[in-house]
Parts: C-alpha cells; structure tokens; sequence
C-alpha cells in the first residue's frame, strides 16, 4: 500500500513501534523530460540494520537526527519528564517571551480549514502523506497544550482538543517530525488567520535542543558549538581563514589583472563584510568577487579576522534560541570594537535574517546591518562599474531564498540587478514571496546523515527542482549549453548543488548555479576574461 | 556509529562512512573506504591527491579549499571527479581518513 493511502491519525504518534508510515518516492509533483521516468531516477536508500538498531524516532524509515535510545525505563521516564518540562517552559512568560504570544494564538486558533496543506512543498511531493501536512505535527503539540499546559477540566479540555497519550514513542518521533519542515513558512503565509506552523516546528526544535540536549549534530556540535570554540562552523580558525583569503586574492588579482586585495580588521571601516565561511571553501568566485566589487565601487571595507567574525552564519536560528543568542551578540561586539559604520552580510539568506532583523536590535547604537542585495544594487545605482549585459548572455533564473525573500521582504532588489546584467533572465513559477524553498531550508542543506540526502532530493527538494527545469522549458533541456540558477544563499546554493548532481542535471542539460555577485562582476566590462568559467563549475 | 568492515580491516565510521576515528587510518583502509567510493583501484595520481589531503590536515585540522586542492595538485576538478566519483569533499576526503566536512560547504 502506498504511504499515501495509509490512515494515520493524530494519536497514532504515540502507538506501535518502529516506522509509522513507510514512505517511498512518487512521481505527484511531475518533472518534465529526461526526468520524467521514476524508476530511472536515484533510488531512496532504505535503514540498514546498525541504524535501527542505534536510533529511535522511526516515522517515516528516515533518519535525520538520529534519537538515541534510552538504556533503560528510568531513563526513558527522565526524558519524558524533561520534555513536560520543556513543554511548560515554551508556555511560560520567562522563558519564552520572545515567542510567546504567536505560539499561543497559532495553538489555540487553527480553524482545521487545511487551506495550508497544498502550500508545503513536501507534503506535495510526498504524494500527501498525513503526517507531512503541515497541521500533523502541529496538531500534536496542540493536543499536548490543552492536555498539560492550559488550565481547565480534563474532560472538557478532552471532549473539545481531543486527546493524545504522551510517551517516549510519541517524544522520538516528533523529534524526527520536528525535521521533516524547512520552516520555509509558506503554510504561514496561506493561513487566512495567521496560525504558523513553521513557528511551531521551531518551537519544537527549541524544546528538544533547550531542555532535552537533543539536535542533529552537523547544526549543534559540529555547528554552533565548533563556530563558538574554534570560530566558524567549518572548522577554519583565524590562521586558516586569512590564508585561504589571500589565495582567493591571488587568485581573483590573476583573473581580473588587477591586484585585489582583502583587508583585514580596519578600524572605522565603512563595511564590515561578514560571509558564510562556506563561502570562502566551497564557492571562492563568491566572496573574490565580493572583493572585487568593493574595490571597484571604492568602498573602504575589511573582514574581520576575530574567531566568530569572520563567518556570518548562525545555526541557532534553526534550533536553539540560546545558541543563537550567543553568536549573535559576538558578531554584535565585534562590530562594534572595529567601530565600522555598518556590517554587511554576504549572500546567506539565515545570516541576513539573523543579523538584519534580530541582530539589528541587539547591536544598537551607531552600527547598522544591510544585507548583500540592496547593497549590491546601491553599488550599481552609484554608476562606478561599467556593466555590459551582453556577458551574461546565457539563460538565467533566480531562486528566492525563503529568509531573504518571504521573510524579510527583499523582493526587488535582486529583480532590477538581473534585469540590468542578465539579458536571458527568466522568473520561476511562482516566485518572490510566494517562491517555494530550496528543499534545505533550516539547516537541511548541511545534513546528510544515514538516506537524509535521499529525503531532501526527493522530497523536500523536488519542487524547487520542477521549478527550476520549468523556468527553462523554452531551451533545450537535452543540450548541455549553460543555463544559471543565481541563488543568493549559501544554505540554497548547497541543496540546488546536490539537486543538479542528484539528477544529473549539468551533464544532461548544462544546468549550472551560482550566486548574484559573480553575475555583476561577469558583467563588468573592464575585465577581459569572463568571471563565469562553466568549465570550473 | 556503525563497524565497516573490508577484507580484513574494521574501522568506526559515521553515518556518511567517514572514518571516526582518523588516527586509525593507513594505507589498506585507504583501500577499504575507496571500496565504499566506487574506486577499485588506488593509482598514483589517487595517491597524489590522498597524501595532500592528509598533509594538509595535519597541518590545519581541516580539509583544503578545493581550488587550492586542483592548484596545489595540478589537477582540474573534472579529473578528480573523475578520480573519485563523489568529488573531492564526499570522495576524496572520506578515503584520505578526513573528518566530514562541517558548515556551509
């Protein structure tokens, strides 16, 4: 039977043992062709045994935190223990004032109308699954606020909310469930009366971490806690990050023919720029042509050469608030020691969010935060480059970063870069804020633990992988000439890279990605060679 | 974290097949996680690459920047890929002995 077809109530999270719904992919969200045959695309790996044996938390037959089993019934007593706790913590005042007040009017008033469900886009993939709606797991943890938090008779709050049993069965697998979302929050945004349910995922992520000491390890260990000890989340230190960076320059001067040059810890300095680190390894044309730009546009920049502040990223948005707290407030004080007149962040959807929305009110004083887009765009606006569009004449598509986009509003600033420098650009259907996520929102991109990287590809990913192959349906989708996805997000660029390569999609229709900066710079015309080499990609 | 075993070398590794334990590396689990990688055989120009990883690492404590990687070796990416499959971070690394790579990478 097809997971689809399997009647899964909201009490079923507690009962039984093992995978609650078995889930294999379909073809409901349908790709176009030469990936339009299912039984042709890459397989979903199923559990081998050492897992089942190691972990709890079994769902849907994936894993991608990975709960530890409890030793022993005491144990497993604690646990449920420390989750009521949790549970009362995330309700109260004190410890959760910051979101407090949408956490309770999106527990106490979804209508049920479902209007949300087609919005999800892996609920959709999924072939609707009723434990991906958006509601399912949301719906748990209302059940388990009017049982344990909210005041009022038993059997009334029973008769009215319905009941649910709490035991470590159902505490596992919401774990698991609490990492099948990308809090993209288009849900949040269909809902006619405002519940959202991306919030409520997080404030699950938020108990579990908070309370309980569980996350995935590639977002807590390997994540907030290497960029808070060593100083960013890969693991580069302050030796290491500056001569990385001076092999960008060199790289980057030999490209242009001119010398670029980074700067390093400028006081007063009119930018502090603050990358993803991930940048800096993995897509180095991104922060050179970074560089690249300032110098062109004259701005006094400088990087920050301070452990934490040189990587902007901060998974603590994803799932602990106090975590976040933590690298907030160093970015916040490294700003200010520097005393430059704004940080600017690099193209990292999570790290604008964090900084231009959170950070901004954290930071105060003379310093203010803009985000890589409209800084972009003031820059072109200024004149200082020569651009012609003509290099970039290739097709073009844009991806909307959730963070950027439907969070924060930034809408149109990448739209009239693009139109300027990309002669062959072409929207996505829908986009702006009604885009649908990469598929590696909230800290997915990163996570590839056990058939995790299966899961994103075929699920959480599918959409956006439809959309992009439909942006370029008036091309040839069998010729491999070059077509670009500009993505301007770390995190986005890393679920599109391992989508193409999933795929196969360079090889079969030249599909390559890369963010906006090196676009602008591709444009410039006082550079002979272009920026863009297809064949580096 | 699950035993991987081949022929007759047994090592821990994570739930991507990176080595835990990367003190423990030599050259016949070198071989034992190429088998992982669809690499059947380990020619010099593999050796080339493996023996700049792990110098790199034991000078920094983390894998190189993959253009310093092609620079430092002469080599392009598409040759590394065709070296090691999953490319140089997935592939290459693993069977060098690396730790998975962390971060936005």
């Amino acid at each position: 039977m097809s997971a689809k077809k399997i009647d899964i109530k909201v009490t079923d999270i507690s009962k039984g043992q093992g995978v609650l719904v078995p889930i294999e992919p379909v073809d409901d969200v349908k790709l176009p062709p030469p990936y339009d045959k299912l039984e042709e695309l890459p397989g979903f790996r199923k559990l081998g045994q050492q897992s089942l044996d190691k972990y709890d938390g079994y769902i849907d037959g994936v894993i991608a935190v990975g709960v530890p089993k409890p030793q022993s019934e005491e144990e497993e007593q604690k646990l449920v223990e420390s989750f009521l706790s949790g549970l009362m913590k995330l309700f109260s005042n004190e410890n959760n004032w910051t979101f407090l007040q949408p956490l309770v009017l999106s527990m106490e008033h979804c209508a049920k109308c479902q209007t949300c469900n087609h919005d999800c886009p892996v609920y959709e993939a999924s072939g609707e699954v009723e434990i991906y709606r958006p509601t399912y797991r949301a719906e748990v943890l209302r059940r388990l606020y009017f049982k344990y938090v909210k005041p009022g008779s038993p059997l009334i709050k029973k008769f009215q909310h319905g009941d649910i049993e709490l035991n470590w069965t159902l505490i596992s697998r919401l774990v698991e469930l609490s990492y099948r979302c990308t809090l993209c929050r288009r849900c949040a945004q269909s809902c006619p009366i405002g519940v959202d349910n991306g919030l409520i995922t997080h404030e699950l992520r938020k108990l579990f971490s908070q309370e309980m000491g569980i996350a995935p390890k590639e977002l807590h260990e390997k994540g907030t806690v290497q960029q808070l000890e060593v100083g960013s989340s890969t693991g580069m230190n302050s030796l290491v990050v500056k001569d990385n960076v001076e092999f960008i320059d060199e790289d980057m001067s030999e490209k242009v023919g001119f010398k670029v040059e980074t700067k390093w810890d400028v006081e007063g300095a009119d930018v502090l720029l603050i990358h993803n680190a991930g940048e800096i390894l993995a897509w180095p044309e991104n922060p050179g042509a970074f560089a690249i730009l300032c110098e062109l546009a004259g701005i006094k920049w400088t990087l920050s050469s301070e452990a934490v502040g040189y990587d902007g990223v901060n998974y603590g948005l994803f799932y602990d608030d106090v975590q976040l707290a933590r690298i907030v407030v160093r970015h916040a004080e490294i700003a200010k020691k520097l005393g430059v007149k704004k940080i600017v962040m690099g193209e990292c959807g999570h790290e604008s969010k964090v900084l231009g929305i959170i950070g901004e009110r954290i930071i105060g004083g003379d310093v203010h935060t803009e985000n890589a887009l409209t800084f972009m765009e003031n820059i072109i606006n200024s004149g200082k480059l020569n651009l012609n569009p003509e290099r970039n004449y290739f097709p073009v598509t844009l991806h909307d970063p959730c963070n950027l986009v439907r969070i924060m509003g930034v809408v149109e600033p990448q739209r009239r870069i693009l139109r300027k420098i990309a002669p062959k650009f072409r929207e996505m259907e829908p986009h702006g804020v009604r885009n649908y996520c990469c598929g590696g929102g909230s800290g997915f991109a990163v996570m590839s633990g056990n058939n995790f990287t299966d899961w994103r590809m075929h699920f959480s990913g599918k959409m956006k992988f439809k959309q992009i192959l439909d942006a370029f349906a008036d091309e040839d989708l069998t010729s491999n000439s070059p077509k670009y996805v500009c993505a301007p997000c770390s995190n986005c660029k890393g679920q599109i890279r391992d989508i193409l390569d999933f795929y196969g999609a360079k090889e079969k229709s030249g599909i390559y990605y890369g963010g906006l900066v090196e676009l602008i710079i591709n444009a410039v015309d006082d550079i002979k060679e272009p920026f863009i080499d297809f064949d580096m990609m | 974290m699950p035993l991987f075993e081949w022929e007759d070398v047994k090592i821990m590794v994570d739930e991507d097949g990176f080595m835990e334990n990367p003190e423990e590396w030599n050259e016949r689990v070198a071989l034992a996680l190429a088998s992982t990688e669809d690499v059947t055989e380990l020619t010099e120009d593999h050796w080339k690459i493996i023996n700049y990883l792990r110098d790199y690492f034991k000078q920094y404590g983390i894998a190189p920047m993959i253009r310093k990687l092609c620079k430092e070796t002469g080599f392009s990416l598409k040759t590394i890929y065709e070296l090691f499959p999953s490319g140089p971070a997935k592939g290459a690394c693993k069977v060098a002995g690396l730790a998975k790579p962390t971060g936005c990478v």
